[in-house]
């Protein structure tokens, strides 16, 4: 099994869109773990969501021919998992299995009280990468940090004071 | 709700043939994730990792799939 490398993932799916096995390899480990993670916060079943991963990357494999050469695959992962596990929910409900656990679990996380955290603006945690991250003045102290990947300056003066700020503050 | 209106409604989804709100609904539901946060260890993650991954290898038998090329019609199917 190969082990974690620092390939670029753009070249990891070019060789992949020609049918390189390896490369495929290294991008399901990469993604494995956040899919399965996200199926498990949705379905709270590890068998479902393993299955759901196992047969997305399948899927996606048995795609690569037809896949157009500008495609991302972040968006086809994560379009594709949460079509897995809404199927998935409603195969469970067509054949009338743990339906307990349904209507224990899942049912109360389609309230409106809990849907409403999904409209709120996202709060990103500092992250420092190697490109991305860029500084937005004028705004509130935790809310000038902003991150864009379409940004391609990186203030890293500014971004090194707005950090040291939020370390007193904290 | 009940599971039976919830079995309605993820089928009317992905059918396509919901209405607004009830999609509008199930994507929030989707996009909700700070309810339940796993909390697994490196060596657990990587076990998960390695399960799955040896899952896909094992469906997919890489010695038949490997040495057979892409037609060449594909490739310039894929190029469009």
């Amino acid at each position: 099994m190969m082990s974690r490398n620092f390939t670029p993932e753009q070249d990891l799916i070019d060789k992949f869109l020609l049918g390189d096995a390896i490369a495929f390899e290294e991008l399901s480990r990469r993604y494995s773990y956040p899919l399965y993670s996200y199926c498990i916060t949705k379905l709270n079943s590890r068998e479902d969501a393993r299955r759901i991963v196992r047969t997305i990357f399948i899927s996606l494999w048995e795609k690569r021919d037809t896949m157009p050469l500008d495609f991302s695959l972040s968006i086809y992962l994560y379009s594709e998992v949460r079509r897995s596990v809404v199927q998935c929910l409603n195969s469970k409900l067509n054949t009338n299995s743990d339906i307990p656990a349904i209507e224990e679990e899942i049912l109360p996380s389609f309230s409106a009280a809990r849907l409403q955290k999904a409209r709120l603006p996202v709060k990103y945690s500092v992250q420092i990468k190697s490109v991305g991250l860029s500084f937005e003045p004028g705004k509130g102290k935790y809310e000038e940090l902003r991150w864009s990947k379409y940004s391609p300056v990186i203030k890293l003066k500014e971004l090194k004071h707005t950090l040291q700020d939020m370390l007193h503050l904290s | 709700m009940t599971t039976d209106i919830l079995k309605k409604k993820t089928a009317r989804y992905l059918r396509g043939q919901s209405v607004p709100a009830e999609r509008k609904q199930i994507q929030n539901w989707l996009s909700c994730t700070g309810d339940r946060k796993m909390s697994v260890s490196t060596e657990e993650r990587t076990i998960i990792e390695n399960l799955i991954v040896a899952e896909v290898k094992a469906y997919i038998d890489y010695t038949k799939l490997e040495p057979e090329p892409a037609p060449w019609w594909k490739k310039i199917t894929a190029f469009f």
